[in-house]
Order: C-alpha cells, then structure tokens, then sequence
C-alpha cells in the first residue's frame, strides 16, 4: 500500500529529472484513468489516446500539481477534461461491428426477461443527459469514492449526489415506459 | 436507494423489507430501479489497456506539448499593436482627414503627343469606406490574435491542470 507521502515523494525524483520513475505511476494508475476516458468515449482506441494523452500532459504538468489533492484526483481531473474534448472533437461514426452484433443463444425465458431488461436499461441510458450519465457510471465503480467523482468533474458534492439519485429515478421511469411500450406491440 | 446501496443498517433493512411487504406500490417502484442498479452494477469494472500502454506514454514523454504557434508575448504585443492601428485610423477619421467625398484617383497615360491624345483615366474613390475597410479587417485579426493567443491557451491550461 502506497501513502500519498511515498507518492509525493515519487513526484520529487521525477521533478528532480528521473523521468523513468513516472512509469511506476503510470502503471499505477492506468486502469483507472483508461476506465474513465473509455466511459466518456465508448470507444477503446480513442479511450487509450486519450488516456495515454493525460498522462503526458499530466507530466509536463507535473510542477504546477500543488499536493493539496491526491496524486490520482489530480490525474483523474485531467483525464476528464483531455477525455471531453476528444469527445468533442471527433464525430458521431457508426456503431462498431463488433458491439453491433447481437449474439444468439439457447437462454432460459426468465433469462431472457432478465437479459432484455438489461438491454431496455441501456437503451434508457440514453435518455439521460451527459452529465448525470458519466456521474451515475462513474459513481457504479467501486474504486472511485463519491468525493473523488465530484472532484474529477468539477462538481459540488451535493450536486453530484443530487445527480445520482436523480439518473436513477429517471432511469427507473425510462425503463418503466419502455417496458409498456413494448408490451403494447406484442 | 440506501437500500440498493447496501448503505441501511441490518434494523432498517429489516423495517424496509416489512414496509415493502405492506406497501405495493414502493415494491413496484423497486423493481423499477433493482435492474437499474444491477445493470450498472455489472457493467462497473475496471476496464484495462492495451499491454504496451506504459511504453508509449514514455515514449512520449520526450515529445513537447503542443503549443499554438505564437507565443504569448508576441501575440499581446501584435494584438495591442491591431488595436493602436484601429485607433489611430479612428482618430484621423473622426478628425476628418478622410471626408472629401470623392478623390479622384488620377493616372496618366504614359505617353502623351500632338497625335497620340490619351485621355487621363480617373478612378473614383472613397477613402473613408477604405479606412473603414482596413479598420475592421483591424478590429478581425485583433478578435483572432485574442482567441488564438490569449484566451484559448487561458482556457486550455486551466482545462488541464484546474487547481
């Protein structure tokens, strides 16, 4: 277990001009922050870009980091922030083959109710505005605390509390009405 | 929702499960919200790159982040300098250096004989709508040195490093 201590410390050697000791925070920390540019995006190539992307920009920014945060809120911050605007960058393309493809199999018919409920929440998903969508998934993610979500988007606490709560409800409704809709055309 | 969370307290998850046994409608509404909260549940893992991922951010480490091509320094002083041109036009304008309505623009014709008479051509011309002109393609580049110079690089940096 590293403290923030050992990272700052990690910092010092890197900003003293040890540039390989910032791989061990990369490896650190890749995951989370390729986790978060891949729920912006929904797109594997582009997540990685970006990803790889912040933690460059990260380092040429390394001196300005003012250690009232942690290392990882920090990081996660410009993960975000470089994320949004691949998002606005690039353009609405098609859907990939490979999600687009809908797999077949022999499936029990409770599974099946449960797999279309969770293929009508998906598609509810889509009915929420960006935000409160990127807060609810983030929120899901275990190693993310609800303080460090708010940080990362630059939100209050409360709002973002306020915004979960909110997805989730709406969601309930959206999938309540999409369940009517399609008993009705059976 | 405290519920889903598995935020209650193993007294109010008991309460909960008796107030859903006696209440319909909130066991409706939670199995409104259960797949939901499942959904999410499941699709909430970390996710991992690609194996080479450490490598090509090293690699590109080495590499200079990408800066607009004027510096800041040099785009103030060209945008102060824009707007000191604009000014100074301005003045002469109002001062009304340019207000003959129409200068003729006289060119003569090279040669000029007792057997070759060519006529003197004079263009008509407005000096004030050419200021004018020159004025607010001005008052354009100084707008664009502004957002190139200025403000954009304020907005990038505080986008990427926000503390």
């Amino acid at each position: 277990m590293i403290t923030p201590q050992d990272e700052y410390s990690l910092i010092d050697k890197i900003l003293a001009g040890d540039q390989q000791i910032y791989s061990q925070l990369v490896d650190r920390y890749k995951s989370y922050a390729f986790t978060i540019a891949f729920k912006i995006l929904e797109n594997r190539a582009e997540a990685e870009e970006a990803a790889q992307d912040s933690f460059i920009k990260a380092y040429h920014y390394l001196r300005k980091f003012n250690r009232q945060s942690k290392f990882s809120t920090w990081l996660y911050r410009i993960v975000f922030n470089t994320a949004i605007s691949y998002k606005r960058k690039s353009k609405p393309g098609f859907q990939r083959i490979e999600t687009a493809i809908v797999e077949y199999s022999e499936r029990s018919d409770k599974q099946l109710e449960r797999d279309d409920k969770q293929l009508f929440v998906g598609k509810a998903m889509n009915s929420l505005n960006e935000t409160d969508r990127l807060a609810i998934q983030l929120f899901y993610i275990q190693e993310f605390s609800l303080e460090e979500v708010a940080e990362m988007m630059g939100q209050n606490l409360n709002t973002i509390k306020v915004r979960i709560h909110r997805a989730r409800q709406r969601l309930g409704d959206e999938l309540n009405r999409i369940l009517k809709q399609e008993a009705l055309t059976l | 929702m405290r519920y889903l969370d598995g935020d209650l307290t193993p007294h109010e998850q008991e309460s909960f499960k008796q107030e859903l046994l006696a209440n319909p409608q909130l066991q409706k509404r939670l199995d409104e919200v259960q797949p939901v909260h499942t959904y999410l549940k499941g699709k909430a893992r970390l996710e991992h790159p690609s194996k080479n991922f450490t490598q090509k951010v090293m690699e590109g480490l080495s590499s200079t982040p990408i800066r607009t091509a004027l510096s800041y320094k040099r785009g103030l002083l060209l945008f102060v300098g824009t707007l000191l041109a604009s000014a100074i036009a301005l003045v002469l304008l109002s001062s009304g250096v340019f207000d003959a309505p129409t200068t003729p623009l006289v060119v003569d014709a090279p040669i000029q004989n007792e057997l070759i008479n060519v006529p003197s051509l004079r263009i008509p011309f407005n000096g004030k709508i050419i200021v004018n002109g020159i004025i607010f393609l001005n008052l354009g580049l100084a707008l664009i040195l502004l957002d190139r110079t200025i403000l954009r690089p304020l907005f990038q940096r505080r986008a990427e490093v926000g503390y």
